[in-house]
């Protein structure tokens, strides 16, 4: 659906169904230089399961207008508000990637609208490297290239997908360039720039899930394992694949999440 | 450790790896209709696309499915769908992208299947379209309407082999936000990847290069995910709410994977060209060589080409590659390495000297296929258009002497010492 909002367009995915502000609601967060459609096959699993789904482009990016947010605490704000403006209560934020740092953030904004956090190909920091960054502002086509390589496991290599006829790489590549050109280098920043991770995570109290990949160039698992051991009783599951979990291994995350959810009181 | 496999390396490999419970190296035949659900949640995960897999052949397929990503992988696409032949993969673009009282501009020098269904049968169902010169981007400017909604051509047209200047005619078509549909059969992937020059959406018969050997029937879309269908009054079934799955936008829901995304979800669903597994497999094991081939196809094609130029029964020789061709510099451009292995070519004496040639080779075959490993050959004034005067044959840009052949890759000097027997033959008849 498209609302408008702070004065921009804006599209939230909803997974095909129309939203519910009275059921529980399932947030999902996309990472740098992604939309919404990094949780194709999330948004309307888990809509058709009941829940009500939000995948909202942030500003910038996918089918939405605006400035890219320059923080992963003005994400985090941005992202705050909207729940309120959608009267949304009873939350589960899902984060991947960049998500999850800005999930960290909404975990110290919301209160009791915070029923749990998943983080998918998480941690509590996500350093980027120069060459990447200065290459987000010089060529950030090439740089959305380079990201889509390495963020694959061997199924991307492969062009291997789950979704019969679909590939890995020229998806990726076509949903970044979805985004305004400045969006990688802003969210790709903002990562850099965020260390207040580790107190974030200490700070958790709600119910909390990480799914990790074994293979993440991205966000490796040795940071994300050490990230789940800041968080008093993270249940953590770790998937043999690359950074884009929720488009590798759609499935098992799914399952994973499902279960979670249904633990969930 | 992520790669950017080359071009030779996908041909082999990509789309599938070998599954732990088998190990099996080849790319599994699954010559199945129907797949198990787990569950009655797992079954309606599948319907009401939630998820990707497998529910029934006519949709998708597990061996089907590593042709498509082998494609997609080729192409540098972001999905692609097979189907049982070119033709059915030209007709699942149409219709998903079509309805009644929408336009389309296409090439007016294309393979005669082609032409007849936009022509004749896309009428009856309230498309129609307006056929201009391939070679004139002006032309094609000034053909698009306000309820145009695609542009059509081939790369390498089928049998004039003109060729179309694609990054013109894709800036044109961008400008217009329409998205350009191209026939890429005679070129394949390795000689030139549309989507790198602006295509939007690709068209295989993989019956020809691709699969390579004459034993298979298929086509294939391959869909760049590189158009906007946002706008929702021009392209209101993609992007708008379409009657199935509850009112789905493809467009919101699978972005750049929209069309495919609609048309198996339609196309397939609906109509039902679905490729058989076991054809998959042989179109796959065709493209695993199909950067061999194609390299043997044009050393072979440029080899005779010198040769009917200098031999004094040809009366004219018609290919890209050479510099009387009229797209010459377009060719160098788009098709640096070689503009495919069909070459035209008339034998001095019209008609009957065609015939006879034809009749007196004996190592190509005389038959209505392109793009096999064996070299073919047709005479058109002969056969497939023999109830033609030669007059008729003139206005559709043949000649009642034309040859059309289809380079293969025996040893060259066989091919020209069997064409040297059908030289003979016609000597004989001109005396």
């Amino acid at each position: 659906m498209i609302i408008n909002f702070k004065g921009a367009k804006t599209y939230i995915g909803t997974g095909g169904k129309s939203l519910d502000n009275t059921k529980k609601t399932l947030c999902f967060l996309h990472g740098s230089g992604q939309n919404h459609l990094s949780f194709i096959q999330q948004a309307r699993f888990f809509a058709y399961k009941g829940y009500s789904v939000i995948a909202p482009d942030m500003p910038g990016h996918g089918f939405s207008d605006g400035n890219p947010c320059k923080s992963i605490k003005e994400n985090a704000d941005w992202i705050s508000d909207l729940l309120v403006k959608l009267k949304l209560k009873n939350v589960v934020v899902i984060g991947h990637s960049q998500g999850c740092l800005v999930a960290l953030e909404l975990n110290r904004i919301l209160k009791s609208t915070l029923e749990a956090l998943i983080f998918v190909a998480g941690s509590n920091e996500i350093p980027v490297n120069k060459f990447l960054l200065d290459l987000s502002k010089e060529n950030p086509q090439k740089a959305s290239q380079m990201m889509v390589t390495w963020g694959h496991g061997i199924d991307g290599d492969m062009s291997i997908n789950k979704w019969p006829g679909h590939s890995h790489y020229g998806e990726g590549n076509n949903i970044m360039s979805m985004n305004k050109s400045t969006a990688l280098r802003y969210d790709l920043h903002s990562c850099d720039d965020y260390s207040d991770g580790i107190d974030a995570a200490k700070n958790i109290k709600v119910p909390a899930l990480a799914v990790l990949a074994k293979n993440d160039q991205m966000t490796p698992l040795k940071s994300g394992l050490k990230f789940v051991e800041l968080i008093k009783n993270c249940e953590t599951h770790t998937l043999d694949c690359g950074h884009f979990l929720p488009s590798e291994r759609p499935m098992e995350l799914n399952s994973i999440i499902n279960s979670f959810l249904l633990k969930l009181k | 450790m992520s790669e950017n496999y080359k071009f030779d390396t996908l041909s082999l490999h990509a789309g599938h790896i070998p599954d732990k419970e088998t190990g099996s190296r080849a790319v599994p035949i699954y010559q199945t209709t129907s797949y198990v659900f787990n569950s009655t949640e797992e079954a309606a995960s599948l319907y009401n696309m939630e998820v990707g897999g497998h529910l029934y052949t006519r949709i998708s397929n597990p061996t089907v499915a590593a042709l498509e990503q082998r494609l997609a992988a080729l192409e540098g696409g972001a999905s692609a769908l097979a189907c049982s032949s070119g033709m059915a993969a030209m007709h699942l673009v149409i219709s998903a992208i079509c309805s009644s009282g929408d336009h389309i501009v296409a090439s007016s020098k294309m393979y005669g299947a082609n032409i007849n269904l936009l022509q004749h049968t896309m009428p009856r169902f309230g498309v129609n379209t307006d056929f201009v010169n391939p070679n004139d981007p002006e032309a094609i400017k000034k053909a698009i309407k306000p309820n145009t909604k695609l542009v059509f051509g081939e790369v390498i047209g089928n049998p004039g082999l003109d060729i179309m200047d694609v990054p013109e005619i894709a800036k044109i078509c961008n400008s217009k936000n329409i998205p350009l549909v191209l026939d890429a059969t005679f070129n394949t992937p390795y000689l030139m990847q549309p989507f790198k020059h602006g295509a939007n959406i690709i068209v295989h018969s993989l019956t020809k290069w691709l699969g390579g050997h004459g034993i298979a029937i298929g086509g294939a879309v391959v869909n760049g995910g590189n158009f906007n269908w946002g706008d929702k009054d021009k392209f209101p079934t993609i992007s708008g709410p379409h009657f199935a799955l509850g009112g789905i936008s493809f467009w919101e829901e699978f972005g750049p994977s929209a069309l495919i995304a609609k048309i198996r979800a339609e196309g397939m669903y609906n109509f039902g060209p679905s490729l058989s597994p076991t054809n998959a497999f042989h179109l796959m094991q065709g493209i695993e060589t199909l950067p061999l081939r194609m390299k043997k196809h044009i050393e072979n094609t440029h080899s005779i080409l010198d040769f009917l130029v200098k031999h004094e029964m040809v009366e004219w020789v018609k290919h890209p590659d050479l510099d009387t061709h009229p797209d010459h510099e377009v060719a160098k451009r788009i098709l640096p390495k070689g503009s495919g292995s069909i070459v035209a070519f008339g034998i001095k004496g019209g008609r009957e000297a065609g015939k006879a040639f034809i009749e007196s080779v004996q190592l190509a075959s005389h038959l209505a296929n392109v793009g096999d490993a064996k070299t073919l050959l047709i005479h058109p004034g002969s056969t497939t258009h023999s109830h033609l005067s030669s007059e008729a044959m003139k206005e559709g840009g043949l000649t009642d002497d034309m040859i059309r052949l289809s380079v293969g890759l025996e040893d060259i000097n066989d091919i020209k010492k069997d064409f040297e027997r059908g030289f003979k033959a016609v000597k004989k008849l001109n005396k």
